[in-house]
Order: C-alpha cells, then structure tokens, then sequence
C-alpha cells in the first residue's frame, strides 16, 4: 500500500497501538510486527510475500553457514555462494526480459533465430532495496562487522515495512540492535516525525505531482517538437521531481520509523547544493552509495591497486549502480556517464591534489571564494541534469534528441512553461539552501504544543497538502526498483 | 499514574552553534499522547474534508469498500455540513481554482486545456483539400492539411488514450498536424458522474473541432453503469448492461462525429489478466458494432493487432527475427515505443479508411 492513502493510515493506526502496546514483550512483539509487514507488503500483491520469505530464509541460512564455516577459503566461497543466491531472484524478476530481448536481437542481427523465451517477468515491488539489505547482512556476517541474528530479528529486519518497498538501505548494525533493544515509549520524537511526513508528502504529492504532469511528462513525451526553455525546465522540472519524490518517500518512511520509535539513517542531504560530482554521491540516495562503496568499490579494491585500477572499479561500480535502477539502456549510460564523471575528478584529485586542495579551500572564504562555490555548485548541478536526462528517457534517441533541444530550439514557441513552473523549480532549488534553523525552530515549535492541538495543525496542513495535490496519487518513482 | 506522577519530558538536544542552542530543543512526547495526536489529526482531516471523500466514494467502483466508506463518511459528512467545516475545504479548493460547482456534474471536472482553433481554421467537412499528393479528392476524406491550417487530432479517452497521447506527437509530424491529448486516467463510460465524457466529449469538438478524434477507453468499465446523478442503470453481468453500454458507446461516437470529424475507435489490446478477458472481448464486439453502423467511425482492432500467433497476451511484438517489447510490467498498458507503435498503426488504418494523407505521419519508429 502506498503511504500517502487512507489504507495505509488505518494500517499505521492499528500497528501503532499494537506496537506499543507489546513493546515489553519482545517476542511477541517482533512477530506482531513481522506480520504487520507482510500484510503491508502482500496489500501489493500476496503472491511476493513468498518472495520475501524466500530471499529473508537464503539470507538468514547463508549468514549462519558462514558463521559456522571456520577456515577461511571455505568462508569466502559459502559467502560467495549465498550472495549469488541472493542476486538470483533479483537477476531473474529484474533483468531476464531485457537479457532475452536484447540476445534475441543480437542473434537476429546475426541472421540466427534465438529459442530464449520471451517472458516479461512482473518486477516485485522493492526488491532491489531488501535483496541488497540481505547482501548487506551475509556479508557483514562474513567479514565479521555483525553476528548472525536470530531468525525472527532477520526475518523483520528484511521486512520492516517502512524502509521495504523503497529504502532507505539500512545496514545489520544500524536495523537489528534497535529491534533487540525495548523503544522508549515515553520519548516520541512526534514532531520530528511530523515534520518529516508532512515535508514528504508535500513534496510527492503536490511539487512531483504538479512538475510531472504540467512539463516533465510533455516534454520527455515528446522532445522533438519542443521550444528550448520547454526542454531546459523539462530539465530541471524532472531534477526537481526525482528529488522531490524519492527524498519525499523516503522521509516518510523515517517520520514513520520515528513514530515506532526507530532512526532510520538520512538519505538525502541537499544533493543539489554539492560542488563536485563526488560531493553529490555523498549528499544522493546517501544509503546506496554507500552500499555501493562497501559492498562493491571496496571488495573490488577500491583506489588501494593504483590509478587505472581505481578507475575501473569506480567504472564498474557506477555502471552497476545504473543497471540496479532500471534494466534499460538509458539506465546503464547513466550510471557509465556518472561513473565518467567520478573517474575524471579522481583523476584531476590524483593529478593536480595541491591545486583541488587550493580550490576548494577557495570555496568558502571571501566573496571570491563564494563565487567559486557557486560556480562549482552550477557546474555540478548542470552536469547531474545531463545525466537525469538519460534516467528519465525512454530510450537514448530521445535523451539525445531533448539535449539536442537545447541548442536547436529557440525559435519554437513554448507550450508547457507557466510561471508556477519556474517558481516551483525555483523554490524547490532554493530549499537546498535555505538555513536548516528554521526547520528545526518550527519543530521546535510544534513539540511544545499539546496534543489535541499538534493534532489540528497537523490535520490542516494534510488538508492543505491534500487540495494542492492533483486527484489520485502517482506511484513512487523508485517503486519500480 | 497521576498527572503529579508524570514523567518528566526529556528535551532532545538538537546540536547548534552559538547562543542558538536552545531554540531547537524539541520535546518528546509519550507514545499514548502520540496516538492522541494521530487520531484528532485523522478525525479532523475527516472531518473536514468529509464531503469531498464522500463524494470521491459514491464515485468510485460499486463494491464492499465503497459501501464501507459511505457508511463511515456520510454521517461525518453531514456533522462537517452542519458545523460548516466543509466551508474551510471548500475555500481553500476555491482559492486554488477547484470550484465545487463543476460542469458536466462529474466529481472529476473537464480538462482546462482544450486548445481553442481560431476562427478561419475549421475548414468545411468533406471538401478533400487540395489533393497535392496526387489522390483524388473524396467528399469522405480526411482534408489534406497544409502548414498553415493544420490537422487537427484529438486523442481521448482513459489512462491509454493518456499514453497514446504523449506518443502520437512523435508520430504525427508537427508541421502538418496538430494534436491534442485528451486521456484522462481511471476514466470510462460507466461512471459518468466520476467523469462526463459525453460532456468533455462536446467541449472538445466545440473548442477544438477536430478533423480526426482517436477514442481508446473502456478498461474502466468492468463495473456497472451508473448515470451522471450516480443512479444506477444497468448492473454488470445482468443481459441490460450490453445494450445500456452500446448505447453510451453509440452517443459518444455521435458526439465525435457531430462536426463532420472522423472517428478511429481502438479497441482493448489484450491484457496479461486472464480475469478481464472476457469482459474486454465484450466490449471490443460492441465497440465494433457501434463503428459499424455509424458514418464516419472506423474500428482499430487492437487485441488482433497485439496478440501473441495463439490469440494469447504477449508483451513483445516481431518485426521479422526482431523482437520489441512494447509493454509495462502491469501486463496492460504499453511502454513508449508500445504506444508510438499503436498510433503508427491507428493512422495507417486512417488511411485506409477515411484517406488521411500518408504525409501527415511518419512510419518509421
């Protein structure tokens, strides 16, 4: 079920009070909320419950092989076993249609008929997000950074349902001590909480909503025929809207994590204000790049085998971050193209260490040295554009033919710009500046009012959230991962 | 426990520089006073928001959650009307430009961005154009568009008339055409007071007048048939709702073609959900039926047209030892090459059947 609908607030309601209420029970307690997630998870579709089991079941049997296996060869291939065992539901649900389509067409292109079936596998929502959290599990099991869990502690682990059906990735030593540990129940940070549910749901359901149907769907629809400032605010409407909708998901999903008494780890941390390309994977979907890192950049050996070396697995890891948001193309051009773009500011970072060590100190200081920061934020936020432009495309000629857009489109009048789009481009980019004080003053604010009342103003902003929103209510973007 | 025996609250510390410390300290709040918060916070919503949900309820499909929904926001409904909460919704709705006195009467109000032909294009039905490209002029064709009066397409209808749409513009070529998408999402004709597409219908031949309407609906309409004051008037699986459906079929075609348009009715493709079959066949018998006795409407089969050799559902389409696939992951609506695919073959078929000229459209993908 989606978060912003009524279902999921009778569901939340009702776990709420059953939470709490066994909260000093633990047993009883985690397969109350272990059942609470699966009904959370099959309101999607009962049928990849199973597949939750199973993935849950391969994780928990492969972290207790490698914990019991001793030498450590053997431990390495038991883990290398689990692993692959656990990337082969995810290989199979996410990637098999695109494998056959494109193998297919190689043999057609080679005059050869292929017998490879052509099955379009209905993808199970989430699970790109609890396979990798299971990889994050065995392994840390494996390398010895967390101990083998008890079976109902991994089972609600995978399954948490505020973090599973898009994240944010939460790590073995972050998750399973809090569901070992009793929640306070009598310190809620509510209005934190609030704040972040509120803030989520405004950017999903009105900003992403609003930005998609009026410019960003018109103009990726339909690149050819479009003005250039229709295709630059298409640009930077969809730069707003994946923004707005995956960082509003996920703080939901911590608010509501809050509400249980749980902290989820931050995903974003205005990732648009970066003033490098690195900068911005620090501050972007922050749990999968360091996922990524971790569990690839690292093992591949990371910048510890030399500069080429360096280079090919921040290559490889980039492309396969790309591959894991979508089995297309424009997929892996994007994360090659950002993998591209890591490689050359290591490169510039090895070569000329003094002089980025002298810029960016630059950065900062005096009005020359903010002139600079905003010149690198620019050139950093221009060049993630770029790359979202293939993200959102359907296939790479109309990524190209909207880049294309920019240059050859100004003679062509504009159909899809209004005003509302440029404020709300604008306002959502001027957010990521804004001084985080006044966020904190206004929860600040709200913590000290008494209950009925925090209820009120809180039920009038949702009004307010709720009647700027369009009728019904669009999917998450990352929900297809 | 006493209020003297309260628990202390704790102060969250919230790490700042400066003499500002203590301005962001929040306090936290025992979980019962939270579900306190969280019920008046619900309750109120409710309640003030009550008439909307209500009538977002009658409109939705027949059913137990829809009678459960009344159950519960009727009644919340009539306290919000009584107290005149609903006032504060309704200024606020107001204020952002959603009136609750809609046209056509539906819970969801007609699109607002109909584009308007200026006076001197809606040339007179029937005269053929120019015939440049060499065909004879017949009274029954599809004018031959120049790039100063335009064709005019319109693309109506539900959530794949929304897709097919966007998709059209990639193949109509925009120097000689001009279309208009007009899909609407989880829309049909069974439930006109959701939304009035015989009204909506009207207003785009009014505003837009269009030289050829492609309709492409009906995955909404496996439910029964209710008029546009939410009575119902013919029930699904009963012998009256194919004639009531045919009939709003009929109507719908009539409107499209009152000003002299042609009309492309596209069928239901065949979907992955076995369930709807036999439903969708139905429908797609009386949208042929429909087209068939009335001039100027023209039945684009796309269940024949995207099945798989076995009359079964494929997500893939072959063109020689290339395969495409051309649909999502819900196993109904096409992908971007799918749609762009579908309006290829829609204005072939218009060229077939009402001599649209071949160069107002490109046939490579």
């Amino acid at each position: 079920m989606l978060f912003p609908t009524v279902d999921f607030a009778i569901f939340f309601v009702l776990v709420f009070v059953g939470h709490w209420l066994l909260n000093h029970q633990s047993h009883a307690w985690k397969w109350y909320m272990i059942g609470a997630s699966y009904v959370f998870y099959a309101w999607w579709n009962w049928r990849f419950v199973f597949l939750l089991a199973g993935v849950s079941f391969l994780a928990q049997t492969g972290a207790i092989a490698v914990a019991r296996t001793r030498s450590p060869r053997s431990r390495l291939v038991v883990n290398g076993i689990a692993v692959a065992a656990l990337l082969l539901p995810l290989a199979f649900f996410k990637y098999y249609g695109f494998l056959a389509v494109n193998v297919t067409n190689a043999f057609a292109s080679l005059g050869l008929e292929s017998t490879i079936p052509l099955i379009q596998v209905v993808l199970p929502v989430g699970i790109s997000f609890f396979t990798f959290m299971a990889i994050a599990y065995v392994v840390d099991v494996y390398r010895g950074d967390f101990e083998v869990a008890s079976w109902t502690d991994a089972f609600l682990y995978l399954s948490f349902f505020p973090h599973l059906v898009a994240g944010p990735i939460v790590r073995p030593n972050e998750l399973i001590p809090q569901l070992q540990e009793r929640r306070d129940e009598r310190h809620v940070d509510v209005a934190g909480a609030a704040w972040l549910i509120l803030g989520g749901l405004f950017k999903k359901v009105v900003v992403s909503s609003y930005l998609t149907t009026q410019i960003v769907d018109p103009v990726f629809g339909d690149p050819a025929q479009r003005s250039a400032p229709d295709a630059l605010f298409g640009i930077l409407g969809y730069a707003i809207v994946i923004y707005a909708d995956f960082s509003g998901y996920t703080d939901i999903a911590i608010g509501v994590a809050k509400l249980l008494g749980f902290q989820f780890p931050r995903n974003f941390d205005r990732p648009y204000a970066a003033r490098s390309i690195q900068e911005f994977w620090r501050r972007w979907h922050m749990t999968l790049s360091r996922w990524l890192r971790d569990y690839l950049y690292i093992p591949l050996g990371g910048n510890r085998r030399g500069g080429r070396r360096t280079y090919l697995n921040i290559m490889i890891t980039m492309v396969l971050g790309g591959l894991w948001h979508g089995a297309a193309w424009t997929f892996v051009f994007w994360g090659a193209y950002h993998g591209g773009l890591l490689t050359a500011h290591q490169w510039r970072a090895r070569r000329g260490t003094a002089d980025a060590k002298v810029e960016d100190r630059k950065a900062g200081e005096s009005e020359e040295g903010r002139l600079e920061g905003l010149r690198q934020r620019a050139a950093t936020f221009a060049l993630v554009c770029v790359g979202w432009v293939f993200f959102r495309a359907d296939s790479m000629e109309t990524a190209f033919s909207l880049l294309r857009r920019l240059l050859t489109g100004w003679w062509t009048p504009s159909e899809s710009l209004t005003p509302l789009v440029v404020i709300t481009i604008a306002g959502m980019l001027a957010l990521q500046f804004w001084p985080r004080g006044f966020g904190l003053w206004l929860q600040s604010g709200l913590s000290r009012l008494k209950p009925a009342p925090l209820g009120i103003v809180l039920a009038l902003a949702m009004l307010a959230i709720v009647i700027l929103g369009p009728s019904g209510v669009a999917p998450f973007i990352y929900f297809q991962f | 426990m006493r209020r003297s025996e309260a628990p202390k609250e704790r102060r969250e510390e919230i790490p700042a520089e400066g003499p500002a410390r203590g301005l962001y300290a929040r306090r936290l709040m025992p979980a019962g006073r939270v579900l306190v918060v969280i019920l008046v916070s619900l309750l109120t919503w409710t309640v003030l928001y009550a008439p909307t949900m209500k009538r977002a309820a009658e409109a939705s499909p027949l059913g137990a959650r829809r009678t459960v929904s009344l159950a519960v926001l009727r009644p919340i409904a009539a306290v919000s009307d009584w107290i005149g909460l609903n006032e504060l919704a309704d200024s606020i709705e107001r204020a952002v430009g959603r009136d609750q006195g809609r046209p056509g009467g539906a819970f969801v109000p007609p699109p607002e961005d109909i584009p308007l032909t200026p006076e001197g294009q809606d040339d007179p039905r029937g005269d053929g154009g120019n015939g440049d490209d060499g065909a004879t002029a017949e009274a029954d064709s599809i004018r031959a568009p120049t790039p100063d009066r335009k064709l005019r397409v319109a693309i109506v209808g539900d959530s794949l008339a929304a897709g097919l749409g966007y998709f059209a513009e990639r193949v109509f070529l925009p120097q000689l055409v001009r279309v208009s998408g007009q899909g609407r999402i989880s829309t049909g004709l069974a439930r006109p007071d959701y939304f009035n597409w015989p009204y909506t219908m009207h207003r785009i031949v009014d505003r837009f007048d269009p030289d050829l309407v492609i309709v492409m609906l009906g995955e909404n309409d496996h439910q029964s048939l209710q008029d546009v004051d939410g009575e119902r008037e013919a029930r699904i699986g009963t012998p009256e709702w194919p004639p009531a459906y045919r009939e709003r079929v009929l109507r719908m075609m009539r409107i499209a073609t009152s000003q002299g348009a042609k009309v492309v009715w596209a069928g239901l493709p065949i979907s992955a959900d076995y369930r709807l079959r036999d439903h969708s066949r139905r429908q797609n018998e009386i949208f042929e039926f429909a087209a068939s006795i009335t001039n100027d409407v023209a039945y684009f089969d796309a269940w024949d047209r995207f099945r798989d050799p076995e009359g079964g559902y494929t997500a893939f389409l072959r063109e020689g030892r290339r395969v495409i696939l051309i649909r999502e992951g819900d196993g109904l609506h096409f992908n971007a090459i799918g749609y762009t695919i579908l309006a290829r073959e829609i204005a072939k078929l218009a060229v077939e059947e009402f001599g649209l000229s071949p160069r107002t459209f490109q046939t490579a993908i």
